[in-house]
């Protein structure tokens, strides 16, 4: 459905990304700055790309070497702005009915969007007379009403609380589903980027650095940036020692440890990464009657709560993975498992890397 | 005492109005809008006439409009020593006053609501209409009442292009002026009375606007 290749000098900025999408979400994910608005801007025809192509549906809506730039007005693209955007001076159905007003079936069709965002009771009133999850429900209706081709969605849900942002996330995506029409949606926000996604693009200083289903990132990210941008804290540099059909072996700090099989070459140089809250933690005591691969002995040596979950910072005993900052390993876990477990006074344990949770990449 | 220079200051006045609405508010979007590099020497020249001396402006309208001016030698017309050239003066003096608060409003309308507008189908001239202006309109309105103002107190160039002919060309602070130079001192007061009030009453207005543009700024 969009087929888009875009290239944009800013100053010292340089965006070079290229993607495709269905009847889909795309998430573009990545810190502020990354180039986000941007690409969507080069897309709705708000800045021109330097060069590239940019293709909806059987229309070229940008094509650098043809010379056709098509202007926003005509792309068919809607464009759902991060404070809303709203016209201050107009009302909810004015604001809604801004882009069809020329439509003979304009009355209707508000009717229905506003009917479908639940604002019927509210279309006299102007946007400053509305919380910020109405405005952006108006917003929603008004760029979906001219029955656009694609709709594009800049950190929508940034400004609002959590349980609006979390109802508007599930509207939006049932919307999505009922209407069928394909979507970018801008995001720094993993929870919202991996809820939202069918697929997960990480965008990092002007470039793609993974596209991909958002499961398949999380847990196989292609490079360093990508782990840190998704939250895997253990990132431990090694090499190779040794790799056959069974997996590779990877020497880490002081430890050797089991991972699984990839086509690194023996002195290759590694990064093993292993998502927090997948490392096992057994009792002493237990140690040899569960599975305990790569198990290492040691201390919890400091916490950190965030609430609802806790990270542990775990530091091995002799051998070390880190041997130049105070812990080796990042664990989290669910507050009431760190109660269960007496965590706060019992520290010493075993942790288990286990092989299939492991991720390699060079 | 004759009424004429009063009636005449509010029919200059008034079309001078007019006149700073359309050329001020085009200049205004102008400089607002474009990036052009010579932006900053036609703002220039159109603020000038707030520091020169009302002489130095008379002095350049009297060669433009004049024998050897352009309006003369191109389009035949004359317009020195009639009201039309009180008009024309008025409007020099007050236009910089009108386009500075026009420019200042159209500037602080967010650019994200003209971009909306934009992926909205609208075309260049719509967003001026629909979007730009109506979110300006109290920072113009305020341009406008006291340019009006300006215009009403035009003295100086008016003087200069207009002349201070009786019952044809004299505006009401020339018939002050005139006034006081004869002694007819209850004359005088009347029409400074008059005047001081619809200043007062000008610049009243234009306080209440301003804070409301401002508000309006930051509630998009």
């Amino acid at each position: 459905m969009l087929d888009a290749q875009i290239e944009r000098h800013l100053g010292d900025f340089d965006l070079r990304v290229s993607f495709h999408i269905d009847s889909q979400v795309l998430v573009l994910f990545g810190s502020s700055g990354a180039g986000k608005t941007l690409t969507l801007h080069c897309l709705a025809g708000l800045i021109t790309p330097d060069r590239g192509c940019i293709r909806l549906g059987d229309r070229v809506l940008f094509d650098h070497a043809a010379r056709v730039n098509v202007p926003a007005r005509a792309r068919r693209i809607g464009y759902v702005f991060q404070h809303y955007a709203l016209f201050p001076h107009l009302t909810v159905r004015e604001n809604i009915a801004f882009g069809i007003r020329h439509m003979p079936d304009a009355r209707q069709r508000v009717d229905q969007l506003l009917e479908l965002v639940g604002l019927t009771a509210l279309e006299t009133r102007h946007p400053a007379q509305l919380s910020g999850g109405q405005q952006q429900r108006v917003a929603l209706a008004r760029a979906l009403a001219p029955r656009p081709e694609l709709l594009l969605l800049d950190e929508p849900f940034s400004a609002l609380d959590a349980p609006t942002r979390t109802e508007l996330r599930r509207e939006v995506l049932a919307l999505q589903r009922a209407l069928g029409i394909p979507m970018i949606f801008v995001t720094h926000d993993l929870g919202e980027a991996y809820f939202l996604a069918d697929r997960l693009a990480v965008i990092d200083a002007g470039r793609i650095l993974q596209i991909d289903a958002p499961g398949e990132i999380l847990r196989q990210p292609c490079c360093l940036r990508v782990a840190q941008a998704v939250g895997v804290k253990n990132i431990l540099p090694g090499t190779v020692v040794a790799s056959d059909s069974a997996g590779c072996r990877v020497r880490v700090g002081d430890v050797t440890l089991d991972a699984p099989r990839y086509d690194f070459a023996p002195g290759a140089r590694v990064f093993v990464c292993l998502r927090p809250e997948r490392v096992m933690l057994i009792r002493p005591e237990r140690v040899g009657q569960s599975s305990s691969e790569n198990a290492l002995h040691g201390e919890i040596v400091r916490e950190m709560n965030e609430g609802m979950n806790v990270t542990l910072y775990f530091r091995a005993d002799g051998a070390r993975l880190m041997a130049e900052q105070d812990y080796d390993i990042q664990i989290e876990l669910p507050m009431y498992i760190f109660d269960r477990l007496n965590l706060a006074r019992e520290r010493r344990w075993t942790v288990s890397l286990r092989k299939n949770a492991m991720h390699l990449f060079s | 005492m004759s009424w004429y220079p009063f009636w005449l200051s509010i029919q200059v006045a008034a079309v001078a109005t007019l006149g700073i609405l359309v050329v001020g508010l085009a200049l205004a979007l102008f400089l607002a809008r474009t990036h052009l590099p010579g932006k900053i020497i036609v703002e220039t020249l159109m603020n000038l006439p707030l520091v020169l001396p009302p002489t130095v402006v008379g002095y350049f309208l009297l060669i433009v409009l004049g024998r050897d001016g352009p309006l003369v030698r191109m389009f035949n017309v004359n317009v020195l020593f009639t009201w039309q050239a009180a008009v024309i003066a008025s409007m020099v003096v007050a236009l910089p006053l009108m386009v500075q608060s026009a420019k200042a409003a159209i500037e602080s309308v967010d650019p994200a609501l003209e971009n909306a507008a934009r992926t909205l189908g609208s075309t260049e001239p719509e967003i001026i209409w629909r979007v730009t202006l109506p979110l300006a309109r109290r920072g113009i309105l305020a341009g406008l009442v006291l340019g009006s103002a300006r215009a009403l107190g035009e003295f100086g160039a008016t003087l200069m292009v207009a002349g201070n002919i009786p019952g044809r060309t004299q505006t009401a602070p020339l018939a002050i002026y005139d006034a006081v130079q004869a002694g007819r001192f209850a004359d005088a007061n009347t029409l400074v009375l008059l005047l001081t009030a619809l200043s007062f009453l000008s610049l009243f207005a234009v306080s209440r606007m301003q804070p409301r543009a401002q508000r309006q700024r930051s509630d998009a």
